[in-house]
């Protein structure tokens, strides 16, 4: 049970670290004279002493929202795979329910956007809900094909079968499933080929046009819930796809698992370096390919069994 | 370790039906040809058989390391299109590619119990012989259809070394050497546009 707790918060006090880390590697690949990885808790500490001013036209939604989008994916948070052998899990949630909590807390997000009534909160709510709608089915069909791999519907068990034993005759499902679940982390968090998280460009952006209107305790809320979707699709990706070390005692496991999601924030920040943002009807096809690998890995799964 | 480098080289086709540059089409048939011969390297060395190690390491010198560059340095030399479009919109293809896949697997089913090696392999490398094709229809520009023509070489090398246990040395020998004067072939036929240019 301690150990259970511990996990989840050590995911959440590091939720801003990976992303200042991502930061921090991109400005140091891009020959410029990298943050400190610890400028979110800065950014935190200080918009949460900043008075809260909302819109005129602001209505309940915009006080309500923020503890909305961030309170599924703290949900979330509590039903990951165990990082750790004997560490508690909860072991039924499926990919459905964790698809559907992460489009809540979307829902919100996007409904927070339109509440605020600037032009710019609409374009973001609407790519958003076109992004969205786009990733979930390739998000449950590539969870759903991993957890049939390891044998249980429910994810944390799924997470703690592959620990156990990895299904090492299944190598290229897994293979398509891994590509596939890294494109939806790039999209669903915002990352480069989708959106730009540093631009405040009106064209460009996405999560940023949504969030536009906040100030003080909801922006430091709404931020602290962007990283920590990152930390859960990290975390899922750690734990579903880099299934290794958790056999060893705890706190090592702990420091190798939390290894992990910084090798999942490298390999992020060396694509985000790489390429180039792409234009915004040219996201479906990103997530065509991601929907066409996870069906792929379901497939050969089923009918080859490779 | 077989499945994963026969997974590499089905991802790398697919990636490669969706690239519209060429350079970058390049590099994943390159990625592609390099799973085929780390298998083929892998599998003659679990079945002691030297003719197949040997063209395991034709294949990454020749097909990994040198077609490419080949062609890249043709592209350049005849100014290539570099930007290549699929006739094929994407999103027809999206889900042409699971129908193409789901139809070969079940093609495969009735093949792979004659086989003696493994029946996934034979319905991985049928498969891949149909998206190669699709590369070579869905391209109108010379420099993709060249590559869907050596992936489709790729796809039936891959038959050859999981189905039937390698095939005979002079056999890929010969092949070996069919597809270096394919290129030669190639070059020619780009001079001679250049020519009536």
């Amino acid at each position: 049970m301690s150990l259970y707790l511990l996990t989840i918060l050590l995911l959440l006090l590091i939720a801003p670290l990976l992303l200042g880390t991502i930061k921090a590697l991109k400005m140091w690949l891009l020959f410029k004279r990298p943050l400190s990885p610890l400028q979110g808790y800065r950014d935190a500490a200080k918009l949460l002493r900043k008075e809260t001013v909302l819109s005129e036209e602001a209505s309940v939604v915009t006080r309500i929202g923020p503890f909305l989008v961030l309170a599924p994916l703290l949900i979330v948070l509590f039903f990951l795979p165990p990082a750790a052998r004997g560490a508690w899990y909860v072991s039924f949630v499926d990919a459905f329910t964790l698809t559907g909590l992460m489009a809540l807390s979307t829902f919100f997000l996007m409904l927070l956007g339109l509440d605020g009534a600037s032009s710019f909160g609409g374009i973001g709510a609407s790519r958003e809900a076109f992004i969205a709608a786009l990733a979930e089915p390739a998000m449950v069909l590539t969870i759903f094909a991993v957890s049939m791999m390891a044998g249980d519907l429910g994810v944390g068990q799924a997470g703690a079968n592959l620990a156990r034993s990895f299904p090492t005759n299944h190598m290229a499902s897994f293979l398509f499933a891994g590509i596939s679940f890294f494109l939806l982390l790039l999209a669903e968090n915002g990352r480069i080929p989708v959106d730009n998280p540093e631009t405040h460009l009106e064209l460009t952006m996405v999560h940023e046009a949504m969030i536009l209107e906040l100030g003080g305790v909801p922006l430091a809320l709404v931020e602290t819930a962007a990283a920590v979707k990152f930390v859960i699709f990290a975390s899922l990706f750690a734990s579903l796809f880099l299934p290794f070390g958790a056999d060893l005692a705890w706190p090592l496991a702990l420091a190798l698992f939390v290894g992990k999601l910084f090798l999942v924030a490298l390999v992020v920040a060396l694509v985000e370096v790489h390429t180039a943002k792409l234009r915004l009807f040219k996201v479906p096809n990103l997530l065509g390919i991601a929907i066409v690998f996870a069906f792929l890995s379901l497939i050969t799964f089923y009918v080859l069994g490779a | 370790m077989v499945d994963l480098l026969i997974g590499i080289f089905l991802a790398t086709l697919i990636t490669a039906l969706f690239t519209t540059r060429l350079y970058r089409l390049l590099m994943w048939y390159s990625l592609n040809s390099l799973s085929l011969g780390l298998l083929a390297l892998l599998l003659g060395r679990s079945q002691h058989d030297g003719a197949m190690v040997a063209s395991g390491v034709i294949t990454l010198l020749l097909k990994a390391g040198a077609i490419p560059w080949i062609l890249k340095r043709l592209s350049q030399r005849f100014a290539l299109e570099r930007r290549i479009v699929p006739n094929i919109r994407i999103q027809y293809a999206i889900m042409l590619v699971p129908a193409i896949l789901v139809f070969t697997f079940y093609l495969a089913e009735p093949i792979s119990h004659m086989v003696s090696g493994n029946a996934n392999d034979v319905a991985i490398s049928i498969s891949s012989l149909f998206l190669a094709l699709l590369l070579m229809m869905e391209h109108r520009n010379i420099a993709p259809k060249i590559v869907g023509f050596l992936a489709m070489e790729n796809a039936l090398f891959l038959l050859g070394t999981t189905a039937t246990g390698g095939m005979p040395m002079l056999v890929e020998l010969g092949i070996f050497f069919d597809l270096l004067m394919a290129i030669v072939v190639i070059n020619l036929l780009l001079r001679r546009e250049e020519v009536r240019r």
